[in-house]
């Protein structure tokens, strides 16, 4: 077996030093009717390095996938330009082997990698500190909504009916063994009104949340929703799905939020059928001894030299056991320094520049649209809400697109049960061009 | 000079500040693709005042940050990594190809489900591999870590406990010598817990078991080999004792490395067993994670298993989203599938006539490596270990060596130390994790430098381990520093 | 180091000073050196009352966490603020600026075990 470098010979001297007849007694704490017939599991056969590549290839054709379609879905991840460098970076086995930086000594370049992704993403999201990061965006939000209760000591929470669905429900589930009432507020249009949001607000209540860029993409003023969480003493938690549209719009700090969480997968990390991505946990530094996660912080060496650590451990599961602020361990780090590394390439104007081409494409689709589709109305970064006549006129469409190799969007009732399957959730990035966009709308009147 | 008999040396090492110090201007624009207009006037309403301040670098200077900051760092590939608990083993690189293949790569989690039949059987596949490996009858992949397992597991527990009528049930013990994430996760999960002293042997008392269980017990979580890496050998009775008192067994399989392909938890009387496949599976840790933390469930706990799940008809795959029972959903997506990519590929590269050479070799090393060190290093806990062995300091205490020092003294050597003063149920643990992927060269190496230590105390000559690491870029960092006055972002 | 005779102990290793209805509450020399450098104390809020053997505070170092817990009941009527940002303090002088909040002692204060400084030398030679 070619990853096990023991030769039987090896393997004879190993035992005879340890003072052992076989391989079996090393097991002999085991009780025998416990020990399995060796071999006799069901599995295949093992396979070779090119047997490993064939059966993979194999597989991967039969997907279709960003790369040989137009690929217009959204809903939390998105198909955004993943550099080479990022690659290549987050393949070099000292990043990509290395285990939590518990030896910060021989981990330097992980813990500076992470010092300037909290920075970047810090600055990106307009807060004051991050975490090294959660799992993904649902888990970070949940996080977020559990922080909160901790900062405020109360226990309801409100979300906005606008907040990816997804996250929604992740976040419920989370809370659900906990004590205190979890809010929903429908939002009855495709956008979020805040005044329905502010109304349920009272004083038991320990965070709001919404998501900015909304889930359907629209994008709103949040400052009246500050000024009723200080009304309330109550945290102002914001959401996102797509974190390049703070290269172009106002960061949820600049309204000044109180935790802001999202998805990070935008920063040069592929779509992968659903992770590893990245969850974005950011917020005001007063409370940092309540935010979740591993941390890396600023220190000096016994030689007064800049280094870095893991540090504010007392928060966490290892030290604080049961009363840890939250059960993390392992993380999804290697995508912090993928995220460090495209933010990195990209500078203020490439994410500028990303953001409006994000954004543009999303226009000119809009500004394309034939008369039997409708748009929600007001402002949207790069994903939309369609609608159509009916469920059977947007499924003809979907089905000409995808004739043409173009993924056109996704369901709204996939995402919203007791909809009506009319409602098409579509979203743009750099990745699509003019001619992508006209062809979708091509499809479209072929459709009609 | 010994060193010398060892790997490490002090070669160039690039000083490199951080990217925000670079002095330029950030480059011209970069060639973007994409449509390129102008924004909307509804949307150019909502412009950033003040850009982000992120500096951005040109392409080749981007390369040498990352590369240079990739050149402070110890990984898997680097050197020896005995991290105890962590089963560091070699990552295969062709794994790391097939995840990249653009269509296991760009494939959105949201496509249509024809147009992903490659992917999910795939993560079909897997799931059965590892029901079949761990013992269970199912498996659900959407935890995406060890911890993120736990909390599924739990609320499995708690639903079954539920439509059992008894919601009172609400204490999870935990022995003193489990992982952090244990606690944590019984705590997230709305039950208290009541820590179980453990035995003189380092295993769970049976008496101190029997003591706490009663009508409010919801489960034991236990890890089998355990934390002080032995096996629990009255599991099957443990099993039994929690079934009776009306608990289910949690099982922390962040150890199945111990196990794989020769033994099978779930035939012992567990309930569930996360497994972390960026262990027992060499998926590439990354310096933190993303990891995958999949559950195995008998069919007390199957009726209770997250959706989404994938199910098959006749060879065709497809998503099922809603169950009644269900425990519901704890993530946006199915799982982390570029991780199963590997963890699938790793599998099939053993497959059934070697899958149990890794349980046998990474018990060989583990027990190789103790017996050369017995007699110089105290061990808490006699007898054979499986895949890691403990050590503690006590022996070197008496010449004001810690386990601390002995772990910095190991870096200038050139090795990654062991996992320090974890289980914490000794004092000035070391927990050496072999794995099956290490050359008895290796072992033998990194057991003379051990030996050297020792022999170091022994002679007073202690200094260079006080002193160490002197080799890395950095030498030992002042982590109060750190906590006292926390700087997390670059203010400059 | 040498112990102020006006203080009673906790077998939690906490002091208090009272003096009239003031009481001044702190953690022993013991105790801060078990913990190490301490590198964050959590502080209640002013006007929180507290029971006896009730947890206040937490006091942090690098790799320990450990409760404060309350030698008598009473209302918090001033915390101190310098361990905000010197932390430290209650290293390097734990009875007298490392003090860590002062309390308005409640009238149905229940008698707790308080031991002189003697007998808490005695319990921790134990
Ligand atoms: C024994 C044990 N249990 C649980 C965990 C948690 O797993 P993860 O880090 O994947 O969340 C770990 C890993 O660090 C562990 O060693």
């Amino acid at each position: 077996m070619r990853y096990l470098p023991h030769t039987n010979t090896d393997r004879q001297a190993m035992l005879h030093d340890i003072g052992v007849n076989n391989i079996a007694d090393l097991f002999a704490d085991i009780p025998s009717e416990f020990h399995i017939e060796l071999g006799s599991m069901n599995l295949p056969e093992g396979l070779s390095e090119t047997g490993i590549v064939r059966k993979f290839t194999k597989a991967a054709e039969k997907n279709r996938h960003a790369g040989n379609t137009r690929c217009f879905l959204g809903g939390g991840t998105y198909h955004h330009f993943v550099p080479a460098v990022v690659d290549y970076v987050i393949s070099r086995g000292e990043f990509l082997t290395a285990y939590t930086p518990y030896q910060p000594e021989i981990a330097q370049g992980t813990l500076q990698a992470l010092f300037e992704y909290q920075t970047m993403i810090a600055r990106l999201t307009g807060m004051e500190v991050s975490n090294a990061s959660m799992y993904e965006a649902a888990t970070a939000t949940a996080e977020a909504a559990l922080m909160a209760r901790r900062v405020t000591r109360k226990t309801r929470t409100v979300i906005a009916g606008s907040v990816n669905p997804r996250y929604r429900t992740v976040t419920e589930n989370y809370l659900s063994r906990l004590e205190g009432d979890f809010v929903e507020v429908g939002m009855g249009k495709f956008g979020t009104d805040l005044s329905k949001v502010i109304a349920e607000i009272d004083n038991k209540t320990a965070c709001v949340i919404v998501q900015y860029p909304d889930f359907y993409g629209s994008v709103y003023d949040l400052a009246p929703l500050r000024e009723a969480c200080d009304a309330h003493k109550c945290l102002m938690v914001v959401a996102f799905s797509d974190v390049s549209a703070f290269g172009l719009i106002e960061s949820p700090g600049a309204y000044g939020a109180d935790i802001v969480v999202g998805s990070g997968q935008a920063l040069g990390i592929p779509m992968a059928y659903g992770g590893p991505h990245l969850g974005v946990f950011t917020c005001k530094k007063k409370y940092l001894r309540q935010m979740p996660g591993r941390v890396c912080g600023l220190t000096t060496d016994a030689d007064g030299k800049r280094g870095f650590v893991l540090t504010l451990s007392t928060r966490e599961q290892h030290i604080r056991r049961e009363k840890a602020t939250s059960n993390i361990c392992t993380n999804q780090g290697l995508m912090c320094t993928a995220a460090a590394t495209y933010m990195t390439l990209m500078g203020d104007a490439g994410l500028a520049t990303i953001a409006e081409h994000s954004a543009a494409a999303l226009d000119l689709l809009v500004s394309k649209l034939p008369s039997h589709v409708v748009a929600a109305s007001g402002a949207h970064y790069n994903e939309t809400v369609l609608t159509f006549e009916s469920g059977d006129k947007r499924d003809a469409f979907i089905a000409e697109a995808r004739k043409q190799d173009i993924f056109a969007g996704i369901p709204l009732e996939k995402f919203e049960k007791n909809i009506e399957p009319k409602h098409l959730l579509v979203a743009t990035t750099e990745m699509i061009e003019e001619d992508d966009v006209n062809e979708l709308i091509a499809a479209m009147e072929v459709a009609a | 000079m010994s060193e010398n008999k060892y790997s490490a040396t002090s070669g160039i090492q690039q000083e490199e500040p951080l990217l925000f110090e670079h002095a330029h201007e950030a480059p011209e624009s970069i060639n973007l693709p994409g449509v390129k207009g102008e924004v909307s006037s509804d949307l150019a309403a909502f412009k950033r005042k003040t850009p982000a301040n992120i500096p951005g670098l040109s392409e080749p200077e981007t390369v040498r940050h990352f590369v240079r900051l990739s050149q402070w760092n110890h990984g898997i590939e680097t050197g020896f990594y005995p991290l105890g608990s962590c089963t560091m083993k070699y990552n295969p690189r062709v794994n790391e190809q097939i995840a990249r293949l653009p269509g296991l790569a760009h494939v959105h989690p949201d496509q249509p489900e024809d147009s992903v039949q490659g992917m999910l059987g795939l993560l079909s596949e897997l799931q059965g591999w590892l029901a079949e490996i761990a013992g269970f009858s199912d498996v659900t992949l959407q935890p995406a870590a060890g911890a993120h397992g736990e909390l599924a597991g739990l609320m499995m527990i708690r639903k079954c406990l539920d439509a059992r009528g008894e919601q009172n049930r609400k204490k999870v013990l935990v022995p003193d010598s489990a992982h952090g994430t244990n606690p944590a996760s019984a705590a997230l999960c709305g039950m208290y817990t009541v820590e179980l002293k453990s035995g003189a042997d380092g295993r769970i008392d049976l008496d101190e078991l029997k003591k706490h269980l009663d009508d409010d017990v919801a489960a034991l979580m236990m890890t089998n080999p355990n934390t002080a890496g032995t096996f629990e050998t009255d599991i099957k009775e443990i099993c039994q004792l929690v079934h009776d008192a009306g608990g289910l067994v949690y099982g922390d399989g962040a150890n199945l490395n111990a196990l794989v392909g020769v033994a099978r938890p779930g035939d012992m009387g567990l309930d569930c067993l996360h497994i972390n496949v960026h262990k027992t599976f060499s998926t590439p840790h990354g310096g933190g994670g993303p990891g995958a933390g999949p559950v195995a469930v008998n069919d007390t706990l199957k009726p209770f298993l997250p959706v989404p799940r994938i199910v098959e008809n006749d060879g065709v795959f497809s998503i099922e989203t809603e169950d009644e029972q269900s425990i519901g959903t704890i993530l946006s997506t199915l799982g982390q599938s570029g991780v199963y990519m590997r963890a699938n590929a790793y599998i099939s590269a053993f497959g059934h006539n070697h899958i149990h050479q890794i349980a046998q070799d990474a018990v060989l090393n583990a027990n190789y490596v103790l017996s050369k060190l017995k007699s110089v290093y105290h061990v808490p806990f006699e007898g054979l270990c499986k895949h890691e062995c403990l050590l503690t300091d006590e022996w070197q205490n008496k010449h004001g060596v810690k386990t601390l020092d002995i772990a910095k003294r190991l870096i200038d050597l050139g090795f990654h130390p062991m996992t320090v003063y974890f289980p914490l149920i000794v004092h000035g643990a070391m927990l050496i994790e072999p794995t099956e992927t290490e050359s008895k060269e290796t072992l033998d190496s990194f057991c003379d430098a051990m030996l050297e230590i020792a022999a170091q105390c022994e002679a007073g000559d202690t200094q260079a381990l006080h002193d160490a690491p002197l080799k890395p870029i950095r030498r030992r960092l002042d982590e109060t520093q750190a906590a006292r006055k926390p700087v997390l972002v670059w203010e400059g | 180091m040498s112990v102020p005779t006006d203080l009673k102990f906790t077998k939690e290793h906490e002091w208090v000073r009272i003096e009239g209805d003031t009481a001044t509450f702190g953690i022993s020399d013991h105790a801060q050196e078990a913990l190490g450098d301490i590198v964050f104390v959590e502080l209640p809020e002013v006007g929180r009352s507290i029971d006896a053997g009730e947890a206040y505070g937490v006091v942090e170092s690098v790799k320990a966490v450990s409760d404060t817990y309350a030698p008598v009941a009473g209302e918090v009527i001033e915390i101190n603020e310098a361990l905000e940002s010197e932390a430290d303090l209650v290293n390097s002088d734990p009875y007298g600026v490392g003090w860590i909040i002062k309390v308005k002692i409640s009238d149905n204060n229940a008698e707790t075990e308080l031991m002189n400084p003697e007998e808490y030398t005695e319990f921790l030679d134990e």
